[in-house]
């Protein structure tokens, strides 16, 4: 008897098919594992599940009864439970108020029952061998990888028959991944379905009974463990086409930055170098620290130790405005909390990298500003009516420009791009990329974090590999392949 | 053009203010349109307003001081206390004066942009405070003040009283600043979105912190101007002011979420509420009506502005 069954699941963005005629079945009692690169449509596939979206074709079957999951209550109805790759939790609270929060043991006049609400989730805990945990401690005064367990015990009390986890290794140690697994294991003895979605492979064949496998938002079909090699599932995973873009290299000799030791809360031991006119790419998965090593060069978050040197000038910065003026700059990835000025103009998210741009004599002159943002909208193709529309009514690529275009005014030599493409259609990718390379034939250095492989691959002179905080391999532009570069990150 | 007006606060709040002073004009032609009457207004929305700029400026940034009505206080007592008590020369009591207010400002500024204190509870302790300071330093308040100190704010300069010069020499001067210069625009950018300021290079800490100053400074010089007017420092004066402006600066266009505003959008709101509290005054509106309309008033208007933006960019 097929316990959840999906059929022909289509799901389309402005831009994106995420996921075209899908297929799964998930047995009760077994441990799904669900593979595929970064924008593949695993989490499109589980926020379907989920009820936080809904399909456009194909149905969503469970028992052999069709069903439609409106809600992320609808969901828990049917008992489906999902531990998010980000935590839920409420950090003021404590454990027990976490875990069974919305469903607190009460009297009859709606009275919090605590004692027994502490009770029920110590034995809770205890079942789950986490009895480290207080359920009366704060959540704020966990630790990363015990808040994750946490989040899987919260999603655990609603007795799920359907548990799917993602990505939820990401923030723990050896030993917590292990009580992790010894949970799952136990839930499968019970009967419960697991969907497990990993970057990690080789948790994916420890734990899993089968592997379903997607790219680019396409069915690749599923297979038992012991049919599968690690090689294959790689190969299966990638491949996908990108046309090569980078033609020629503009790489000079001259080293522009230099990185040595380079250590921080998140990373450490980080040592490289940036030519003129190259463009260097950090890979690696998500968590591996490889924003926090960018926003660490940028002056935005405190280095521990190691040094940076730019055009043989030792920097010391405190704050990304020393570093601006040094001639760096950075597109965070979170551009809408990170990048813009969502309620301001166009013109005023272009001029604000650099406000002296726009002064005239002593004062600050709008129409100057404007002619600037005007010649930048048009450099740049950016397609608005006018620069003082409001940037948040742009669409991604073109918020995206603007980000951009501010950096430009500001006649960086080094740029460090941060998942530059993500969220973007595909047009607005490639120009993207043609703006990148044009810097880099300008003779800057520019730095790319990208999770998305074949972009690294098709514009980079060279990508490093980044993975748990320490910088474990380089490749060059002809040896850099997917297969190899994945290996190295979640080996 | 029309889309212009109600887009803009100042230009509909503008409207509005002629609307009102028409109507009034018509129904009172011998007491409301009158040189005295208009002269008594401003004169009395002088003080406010010289603090709305300040608070303009915080909401701007998107912060907010509740202290302003208390440093106004503090401002003239100290004051007074150092030229009475101490016999300290006028010009040297107003200069220590000011200095005291700039601390205050510093100390809110300091611990809110750096320490990362609320700046609600920040400037609701400092509010008690300063109140505290000024009612030790001035006990049931100080009289017989030096006749330069009271020609400051009593005197007349083309037959209007200097309070009303000052504050529009404040009004223009700052709006003067967040035009023209590039440090007083990276305050609309911390109110936009604080986290890409501090990424776009802005040092968002020094510059908020500069916003509590001048906030803490306006203040100080109000409350100079406020005892120099009564001839006495109270300890007593400025109580209720900050939520006055507060609701002065909101109605000229401030969103408590910041990133909006204009400083004439601060005289204007002040401007507002100031005839709409005179007309009631003429028309003889007992006084427990009046802070009942004016509630009602500022709800009305953030309601109708949230309902004509919706309208308009529902037809976008």
């Amino acid at each position: 008897m097929t316990h959840l069954k999906l059929h022909r699941i289509s799901k389309a963005f402005p831009g994106v098919k995420a996921l075209q005629a899908v297929d799964l079945d998930i047995q009760p009692g077994e441990i799904h594992a669900l593979c595929g690169e970064n924008g593949a449509g695993k989490s499109t596939l589980m926020n379907i599940l989920a009820g936080n979206l809904q399909p456009d074709e194909g149905n969503v079957t469970i028992n052999d009864q069709p069903v439609t999951i409106h809600s992320p209550q609808d969901a828990f109805g049917k008992g489906i439970s999902i531990v998010y790759q980000h935590l839920s939790l409420v950090e003021n609270l404590s454990v027990a108020e976490n875990i069974f929060a919305n469903q607190h043991p009460t009297s009859g006049w709606g009275i919090i029952q605590y004692d027994e609400l502490y009770q029920q989730t110590e034995l809770f805990l205890r079942q789950l061998q986490l009895d480290k945990i207080s359920p009366r401690m704060l959540v704020s005064r966990l630790s990363p990888a015990e808040k994750q367990l946490v989040e899987v015990a919260k999603a655990l009390s609603k007795k799920p028959s359907v548990f799917i986890l993602d990505e939820p290794t990401a923030s723990l140690a050896e030993r917590e991944t292990r009580i992790l697994f010894d949970i799952l294991l136990k839930l499968k003895g019970e009967g419960v379905s697991i969907i497990y979605i990993s970057h990690r492979l080789e948790e994916v064949f420890l734990l899993a009974d089968r592997i379903s496998i997607l790219k680019d938002g396409n069915y690749q079909g599923t297979f038992k463990k012991e049919d599968l090699t690690k090689d294959e599932l790689i190969r299966r995973m990638v491949g996908r086409e990108i046309q090569s873009l980078k033609t020629e290299s503009y790489v000079q000799d001259e080293i522009l930055l230099s990185v040595k030791n380079l250590t921080g809360e998140r990373f450490r031991g980080i040592t490289f170098q940036l030519h003129r006119g190259e463009i260097l790419g950090l890979a690696g998965l998500i968590g591996a620290g490889r924003t926090e090593i960018a926003r660490a060069l940028f002056g935005a978050d405190k280095v521990i130790s190691g040094e940076v040197v730019l055009r043989n000038e030792r920097l010391h910065a405190n704050h990304p405005a020393e570093c601006i003026s040094k001639g760096m700059a950075y597109v965070p990835e979170e551009r809408k909390t990170l990048g813009l000025f969502p309620e301001m103009s166009i013109q005023d998210n272009m001029i604000v990298g650099k406000l002296k741009n726009a002064l005239h004599g002593r004062f600050y002159n709008p129409a100057k500003a404007k002619q600037l943002a005007i010649d930048s909208t048009v450099k740049l193709g950016i397609s608005t009516p006018g620069v003082q529309q409001k940037v948040g009514n742009l669409s991604g690529g073109n918020q995206q420009k603007v980000v951009l275009a501010k950096w430009l005014l500001t006649n960086p030599d080094v740029l460090i791009v941060d998942e530059p493409t993500h969220g973007i259609d595909v047009g607005a990718k490639f120009e993207v990329y043609e703006i990148l390379k044009t810097l880099a034939g300008q003779g800057r250095g520019i730095i790319m974090i990208s999770s998305d492989l074949p972009e690294l691959l098709g514009i980079c002179d060279r990508i490093v590999v980044i993975k748990q905080g320490s910088l474990v391999g380089e490749f060059s532009r002809n040896e850099a392949t997917e297969e190899k570069i994945l290996a190295m990150a979640s080996n | 053009m029309v889309r212009k007006i109600i887009e803009e606060r100042i230009y509909s709040l503008l409207a509005l203010l002629v609307v009102i002073c028409v109507v009034a004009s018509l129904t009172f032609p011998s007491t409301f349109p009158t040189f005295e009457n208009f002269s008594q207004l401003l004169l009395n929305l002088s003080i406010d307003t010289i603090v709305a700029v300040g608070m303009m400026l915080l909401l701007i940034s998107g912060a907010f001081d509740l202290s302003v009505g208390s440093v106004v206080a503090f401002a003239g007592c100290i004051t007074a206390y150092l030229m009475t008590s101490l016999q300290i020369p006028v010009p040297l009591a107003i200069t220590f004066g000011l200095l005291s207010t700039i601390c205050i400002g510093y100390i809110n500024g300091y611990l809110i942009a750096y320490k990362g204190i609320n700046p609600m509870i920040q400037t609701l302790a400092m509010m008690g405070i300063v109140r505290g300071a000024a009612l030790m330093l001035s006990g049931s308040g100080v009289q017989n003040l030096p006749y330069w100190f009271n020609a400051i704010g009593q005197s007349k300069l083309l037959g209007i009283q200097m309070p009303i010069w000052y504050m529009l020499v404040t009004v223009a001067l700052f709006t003067f600043l967040l035009n023209k210069t590039i440090y007083f625009r990276q305050y609309y950018y911390i109110g936009g979105n604080e986290k890409a300021a501090d990424l776009s290079g802005i040092r968002v800490d020094k510059v908020k912190m500069m916003g509590f100053v001048i906030s803490a400074a306006l203040a100080g010089i109000a409350g100079i101007l406020l005892s120099s007017r009564l001839g006495a420092a109270l300890p007593t004066m400025g109580r209720g002011l900050e939520l006055r402006v507060i609701t002065a600066v909101i109605l000229g266009g401030a969103s408590l979420s910041g990133g909006y505003g204009k400083i004439p959008g601060a005289l204007l709101g002040a401007l507002f509420m100031g005839i709409v509290a005179n007309i009631m005054v003429i028309s003889r509106v007992s006084g427990y009506w009046q802070e009942i309309i004016l509630g009602i008033i500022l709800i009305g208007t953030l309601w109708l502005d949230k309902a004509l933006q919706k309208q308009y960019s529902g037809r976008k």
